[in-house]
């Protein structure tokens, strides 16, 4: 888990303005690159648009969506990096039972492959259908999306921030939610006047400017109260209801068997048997 | 002869439906193995689409509330303290360790890495309903083994362990509800992080006392059952005079779920409840045959007396259970247009489990002495050590 007073805003965040994404998919190549990642043989149209490959796997951590549709009588494309979005309070690192997600303070969400013994727990909370299998393997691990926090780290920019030439920019949180709000007041007419990212999930270090509205591009409607508080409201109760069942479960059993006791000695004093004959 | 013709010859011996179950479970365990050999995306329909399917739906999500009658039966005999009842006990023991061992067998197939599921012990993150969980079910397998060690020291007549376990059953049956209270709910909290996944039908905050109450309703059911089915067709002592009190109890607890699920369907859900056709039918059986009609059923006194009719309502409640929990754990998880259904090898395996169960516990029976137990010559009694009576008196009675 992460720490619990992290300064969010002074992590990394991607901002990552769709509308000048030209789905040229050099973030795709970056990442698999980087990551070193193996291809995919892939056939065009077997996904729900031109994308491809169609979706994200063990070997595909970023993919650029395609979506037609029609402006002034002419046929667009509209365009969405899905990505691991880096939750500021991620449900997959509260799921995991071994504690092998973990919210870095320089903002990318990690995952430790040591650690993981594959239940795929974060694959089910997960609320935007990042971590992937190794369905290949016999003993398989999730992979996702890393943030490159290895390049991070040591200053430098992740992979497919670095390619990207108009897209995407990287930096504090805090200065993309100000560019991006800066970004849409210096032209309405061109943004959607909301950002993805900005809220979903209690705040993710991924943040989104489009002009097509996101459930049309894709883009999953999601809670905005972080996920981990879900499961917490419930699990917080966990010592408490152990004591109390504990405890009065005993106190009950105590009474109950000292009812029968007593009983039992008030019998044997009326009948007058000594209990040494007995025993 | 040696020991393995006596093995062979023993087995030939066995009732066909036996060497069945033989057969069943060999063919699971064989299953399993290719799992090994040729990987979980393979062998199965799993995908990144559907994570989970049948092995954690059935394997453990339903498996535990149906092994849940050792630890209601506990607390309903040793501390509510209603005697009579203590001879259905160690069948409902019996059950519970069985159920929990094929659990963690269900478990260790399902993980990608089973050879670490000991990180679970050593890196913990209690922020996490599965680490809550795996811990309660390693720690109530040994409570249950321990009580399950109670038939098996009286087998050999191992008299010192035996007084050992006598010692610490209290102790042990109060663990067992307390973990169990715990485990049970936490696998309802298990899809509470699933806020945009699991459909409002089932989605909401009380889910994990609903999973607990259903365990209970699930666990006294099977246990009208098996005593049910054990005395007609093992040919085991007839106990209906037992499971008549038990299934005056099972319509209370019923009634406090329905009330709690009532509550949280029309307060507490949140989102659309009838937009989706499919999961509304699902949702009605599960309510109307596997809650409503038992509850009716048990409520009418010449059900509760009448063997066939008390064993039906108990079926219902325990498919009403299973329906349950297949429909928070996977079809109200399902997306819109996706549909998963488990492939051959997955079947098989969850049949080889359930097989063994069965196989196991028809085993136990003929070589254990669970069914022949009398509580009646055993002294349960807790030592007083706040006795205020006559001394002589209490300790003649501690030692009687």
């Amino acid at each position: 888990m992460s720490s619990e007073n992290q300064d969010f805003n002074k992590s990394k965040a991607f901002l990552i303005d769709m509308t000048k994404c030209t789905g040229c998919r050099g973030c795709q190549v970056a990442c698999k690159q980087w990551n070193q990642l193996g291809a995919e043989k892939t056939e065009f149209f077997t996904g729900e648009g031109y994308q491809n490959p169609p979706l994200m796997s063990e070997y595909t951590f970023t993919r650029i969506k395609f979506r037609d549709y029609e402006k002034n009588g002419q046929n667009e494309f509209a365009f969405y990096k899905e990505m691991c979005m880096h939750c500021n309070e991620p449900a997959c690192a509260s799921v995991c039972p071994v504690g092998a997600f973990k919210k870095t303070k320089e903002g990318p969400v990690t995952y430790d492959a040591e650690r993981c013994i594959g239940c795929r727990f974060c694959m089910v909370a997960c609320p935007f259908g990042v971590p992937k299998y190794e369905w290949s393997k016999a003993l398989p691990l999730v992979r996702k999306c890393t943030g490159c926090y290895s390049r991070v780290k040591e200053g430098l920019k992740p992979a497919c921030a670095t390619t990207c030439v108009s897209a995407i920019t990287y930096g504090n949180r805090e200065e993309m939610i100000k560019e991006a709000n800066k970004r849409i007041a210096a032209r309405p007419e061109k943004y959607l006047k909301k950002l993805y990212g900005s809220e979903e999930a209690g705040g993710t270090s991924v943040i989104y400017l489009t002009a097509l509205p996101f459930d049309e591009l894709g883009f999953k409607p999601v809670t905005k109260r972080p996920l981990p508080s879900y499961t917490w409201q419930a699990l917080r109760l966990v010592p408490g209801i152990f004591l109390t069942v504990g405890s009065s479960l005993s106190l009950l059993s105590w009474f109950n068997h000292r009812k029968e006791r007593i009983a039992k000695e008030e019998e044997q004093r009326k009948s007058g048997a000594t209990p040494k004959e007995e025993s | 002869m040696t020991a393995a013709k006596i093995i062979v010859n023993e087995i030939k011996g066995y009732h066909r439906f036996v060497k069945f179950l033989i057969v069943l479970v060999s063919l699971g365990a064989l299953a399993s193995l290719a799992r090994f050999v040729f990987g979980l995306g393979v062998t199965t329909n799993l995908n990144d689409t559907f994570p989970w399917g049948l092995w954690i739906s059935f394997d453990v999500v339903t498996a535990v509330p149906l092994a849940a009658g050792a630890f209601t039966l506990g607390a309903i005999v040793h501390c509510f303290h209603i005697k009579k009842l203590e001879p259905l006990v160690r069948p409902a023991i019996v059950t519970g360790f069985l159920g929990y061992s094929l659990v963690c067998v269900g478990l260790l197939l399902d993980l990608g890495q089973p050879q670490r599921c000991w990180h679970t012990m050593v890196y913990w993150n209690p922020h996490s309903p599965m680490f809550e969980v795996s811990m309660c079910i390693a720690a109530y397998t040994t409570v249950l083994f321990l009580e399950f060690l109670s038939p098996v020291c009286e087998k050999f007549g191992y008299h010192v362990p035996l007084r050992l376990l006598r010692t610490i059953e209290m102790p042990l049956v109060v663990a067992a509800a307390s973990i169990s209270t715990l485990h049970q709910s936490s696998l309802g909290t298990f899809f509470l992080i699933a806020v945009d996944k699991l459909h409002s039908l089932w989605y909401n905050p009380l889910l994990p006392l609903l999973f607990w109450l259903s365990a209970m309703c699930a666990g006294i059911s099977i246990i009208i059952v098996e005593a049910t089915m054990s005395h007609k067709y093992m040919g085991q002592p007839d106990e209906s005079e037992l499971l008549e009190t038990l299934a005056k109890i099972l319509p209370w607890v019923i009634t406090v779920y329905l009330t709690v699920k009532v509550f949280s369907l029309v307060a507490l859900t949140q989102g659309p409840l009838f937009n989706r056709p499919g999961l509304l039918v699902l949702f009605a059986v599960e309510v109307v045959c596997g809650v409503l009609l038992p509850l009716v059923m048990l409520m009418n006194g010449n059900v509760r007396e009448n063997n066939r009719l008390r064993a039906t309502a108990a079926w219902l409640v325990i498919a009403g259970v299973i329906l349950n929990r297949f429909n928070v754990s996977m079809f109200g998880m399902e997306a819109p247009g996706t549909f998963y259904y488990p492939s051959f090898l997955e079947s098989v395996v969850t049949i080889g489990i359930i097989a063994a169960h069965i196989l196991f516990f028809v085993l136990i029976a003929k070589y254990f002495p669970i069914f022949e137990h009398h509580p009646e010559t055993v002294d349960y009694t807790i030592p007083d050590h706040f006795h205020k009576t006559e001394k002589g008196h209490a300790h003649g009675a501690a030692k009687a």
